[in-house]
């Protein structure tokens, strides 16, 4: 069993909890995840890691109550533990120098974001963070991703006409590519979820600015097993457990399947808060 | 060797003078095909105590043990006959269990008409005894006697063993060191132990009750088992030989499955056979929603692959409630690697069998669900490097085949994460660890054996390797054997 040292509610249905998980405190670096299962009877569910404290031997996760699985979750609290927790899972985020950095986050990789702009910072990076929420009120993280970035900027709403979600951080990001490469953008990172992560590959695809994206399909052991994880990456078949989960985004092929893969499990799963299934399979 | 008349005859004849031989191998009852289809419980129910006590009389005892040597962790199979046919079952037991610490699984899952009972004088005359099934009676029959019974172990050696893996090569490992005195650790990384027996082998041929018991069983025997644990990532396989361990056993089995290649393979509702069955059986989906896992799956289902999880993973399907299942092999009936009596088991449930085909490609609904599979007839031609003929495509006989789930079951290959993070261990091109015959690995203080090793083969033979590095590695940590292999320079 792995108990629960803390539960923050960051925000309406977006929660932090603190796991007492020595073994993966010590080893975690920025972008690994973790897999959990609630109970007994629970699913595998692989979360990123926001924070890990080694000398605590804590860890730290972020994630939005949709399913069974994490309304379960948000019940929890300190006093309480888990049955199962295994990781750092997945490769380490790239970090080195690169000059500016621009992030774009929405949903829990507005927290799982941390460690790796930290580290990139640490880099002597300069970091710019596009944060997409549905609207002010759910906005989360803020004053942690706020820290770890040069300059913060909001991408609040969707567009009501449907025909982009993610219309706002990509509004975002055409300006900040139009001062490219006079201002320059050396690299982008994105996580968050995954038709804006590919709205923002096809941006910085002509410009030829490296773009590495952050996935989490659905998984089921996660150590490279089972294969559900599965993405076609330069026309090889990838898995995101042990491949990834960070991808160069314009390598990745097959978006329309790794979105609809995304969705097998929907309904039973999770989904993003503020999502609207258009019956598209595309998100 | 040197006597002309064939052993076998006369020792045949002298058994003969001792008791009439009866041919009536007792079948094992079966729950019906109609029935069974539609549960996850175990298709055959196991001899009654009637049954196991008959079928035990028919052995012959042979002096020249043919079965025992065609076993591969080498089980006195007529001494515990033997005392089945006096009536001492506390007895068989103990003979079994000094072999082998599984003997529930064992009985279940080992393909016994290719070892033990092919060496059967009986088999000569097609009746051969039912030792499998035998050893499944003893290993039911104390479960039904209470608490685990812990044999003696060896005094203690001081020394310390870790096994990677809890799966049938690091149990049987774990075992016979645990009894010799040493230490054991048992690393696992899923949050149970028995690896491939929990994840693939399903709940309708191997309970996972059972499977449970026997890991409770190596527990007992004091193996410490660490879930939720991968070495590659929380510790390094050097970490462990630098840290409390002596030597280290490798088992971590072929878990990394292999895809089609072709068009479409990653659309909706395409599943790799190991995800369709850890779904279904490690995570017990078709017990959803009480356990939390769900899988989904449409009416027409085609599995492709002619081997025994193809097997495994058509018969989940129909249980699930698949209308129809198609099993795709590209070879014919002959050359499918699959036990015969799984095949049987696969037609009575309804399961069908088409032969030399092979899937091209696969086609999308249009919103990247799977709906069907393009297949291209084969015909056999000149042997290939295994001996079987190989299959050549036919061109222009392309079909399709309406579908709306296919599980893909062409096998797996090792996982990469130790030996990506262990430079100086020696591993084939295909990634398998390479040995010598005792499991001895390229690298100081460890051995290796199973799936990791094979690549990829049946439970008994993961632990007939097992057995075989346990004593490499019993005369390793024994103070004699240090002189002939030196310990590495971290450890010295």
């Amino acid at each position: 069993m792995f108990a629960i040292v803390a539960h923050k509610e960051l925000a309406p249905k977006v929660h932090q909890l603190s796991i007492e998980a020595p073994l993966v405190a010590q080893r975690a670096k920025p972008g690994q995840f973790v897999i959990i299962i609630a109970d007994e009877k629970g699913e595998r569910v692989p979360f990123t890691i926001s924070g890990w404290n080694p000398e605590a031997g804590t860890v730290d996760f972020v994630f939005i109550e949709v399913g069974k699985t994490t309304r379960q979750l948000a019940a929890l609290g300190p006093g309480d533990s888990i049955s199962h927790f295994v990781g750092p899972l997945g490769r380490a985020a790239e970090i080195d120098h690169y000059g500016h950095v621009v992030s774009v986050v929405s949903g829990y990789g507005v927290s799982a974001m941390v460690p790796v702009l930290s580290a990139l910072r640490e880099k002597g990076n300069r970091i710019t963070t596009i944060l997409q929420a549905p609207d002010r009120d759910r906005v989360f993280g803020e004053a942690e991703i706020g820290a770890v970035s040069d300059r913060l900027l909001f991408a609040l709403g969707t567009s009501s006409n449907g025909d982009s979600m993610n219309s706002s951080a990509t509004l975002a990001m055409r300006k900040l590519l139009d001062k490219h490469p006079r201002q320059p953008v050396d690299r982008v990172v994105a996580m968050g979820s995954i038709c804006l992560m590919r709205l923002i590959c096809d941006m910085t695809r002509e410009p030829g600015i490296k773009t590495l994206i952050h996935l989490t399909p659905l998984m089921v052991d996660g150590t490279g097993m089972c294969g559900a994880c599965r993405l076609s990456v330069q026309g090889k078949n990838r898995f995101a457990c042990v491949h990834g989960p960070e991808f160069d985004g314009h390598e990745v092929d097959g978006w329309e399947v790794l979105m609809a893969r995304r969705c097998t499990y929907a309904d039973e799963s999770i989904l993003q808060q503020g999502f609207q299934c258009r019956g598209c399979s595309q998100w | 060797m040197s006597d002309t008349k064939d052993p076998n005859v006369s020792s045949e004849k002298s058994a003969e003078k001792k008791q009439k031989i009866n041919l009536n191998r007792l079948d094992m009852p079966k729950q019906d095909p109609e029935v069974r289809k539609r549960n996850f419980d175990e298709v055959a129910t196991g001899y009654t105590h009637e049954m196991a006590m008959e079928e035990a009389s028919r052995c012959l005892q042979c002096k020249k043990r043919f079965c025992q040597a065609g076993c591969p962790v080498n089980i006195d199979i007529p001494d515990f006959i033997g005392a089945m046919r006096k009536g001492d079952l506390d007895e068989a037991l103990r003979v079994l269990k000094t072999k082998t610490s599984l003997p529930g699984i064992c009985g279940r899952v080992c393909p016994q008409e290719l070892q033990c009972e092919s060496k059967c004088m009986l088999e000569k005359k097609g009746a051969p005894v039912a030792i499998g099934r035998l050893e499944r009676y003893i290993a039911d029959w104390e479960r039904t006697q209470g608490a685990i019974k812990v044999p003696e172990l060896a005094p203690s050696t001081g020394k310390r063993v870790a096994i990677v893996g809890s799966g049938p090569s690091g149990l049987t490992v774990a075992s016979d060191l645990a009894l010799r005195g040493h230490a054991v650790t048992m690393f696992e990384a899923l949050h149970v132990g028995g690896g491939v027996l929990m994840y693939g082998i399903p709940e309708f041929r191997l309970p996972k009750d059972i499977v449970q018991r026997e890991v409770q069983y190596v527990q007992a025997l004091g193996v410490d088992l660490k879930l939720d644990t991968v070495i590659g990532i929380n510790y390094s396989l050097d970490e462990l030989l630098n840290g409390p361990f002596d030597a280290v056993y490798l088992a971590t089995g072929a878990g990394l499955p292999m895809f089609l290649g072709i068009p479409g393979e990653n659309l909706n509702m395409v599943y790799s056979a190991n995800e369709f069955l850890t779904r279904t059986n490690l995570m017990k989906a078709y017990l959803y929603p009480d356990y939390a896992t769900p899988v989904k799956m449409g009416s027409r289902v085609a599995v492709i692959g002619g081997g025994n999880v193809a097997m495994d993973s058509a018969r989940c399907a129909i249980r699930l409630g698949a209308q129809e299942v198609n099993v795709i092999y590209r070879r014919s009936r002959k050359e499918m690697p699959a036990r015969g009596e799984e095949v049987e088991n696969a037609e009575e449930e309804g399961i069908i069998f088409n032969f030399l085909v092979n899937p091209t490609a696969l086609v999308s609904d249009g919103r990247n669900n799977v709906s069907g599979m393009e297949l291209i007839r084969m015909q056999l031609g000149e042997p290939d490097a295994s001996g079987r003929r190989r299959p050549v495509p036919m061109p222009g006989s392309e079909f399709i085949m309406d579908v709306d789930t296919v599980v893909v079951s062409l096998g797996t290959s090792p996982n990469p994460l130790i030996a990506s993070t262990t430079p100086d261990l020696d591993v084939t091109r295909k990634g398998t660890v390479v040995t010598d015959e005792k499991g001895k690995t390229s690298k100081a203080r460890v051995w290796a054996g199973g799936d990791i090793v094979s690549g990829g083969a049946t439970v008994i033979s993961a632990m007939g390797e097992g057995r075989l590095a346990a004593s490499a590695m019993h005369e390793f940590l024994t103070d004699g054997a240090k002189k002939i292999i030196p310990p590495s320079p971290a450890k010295a």
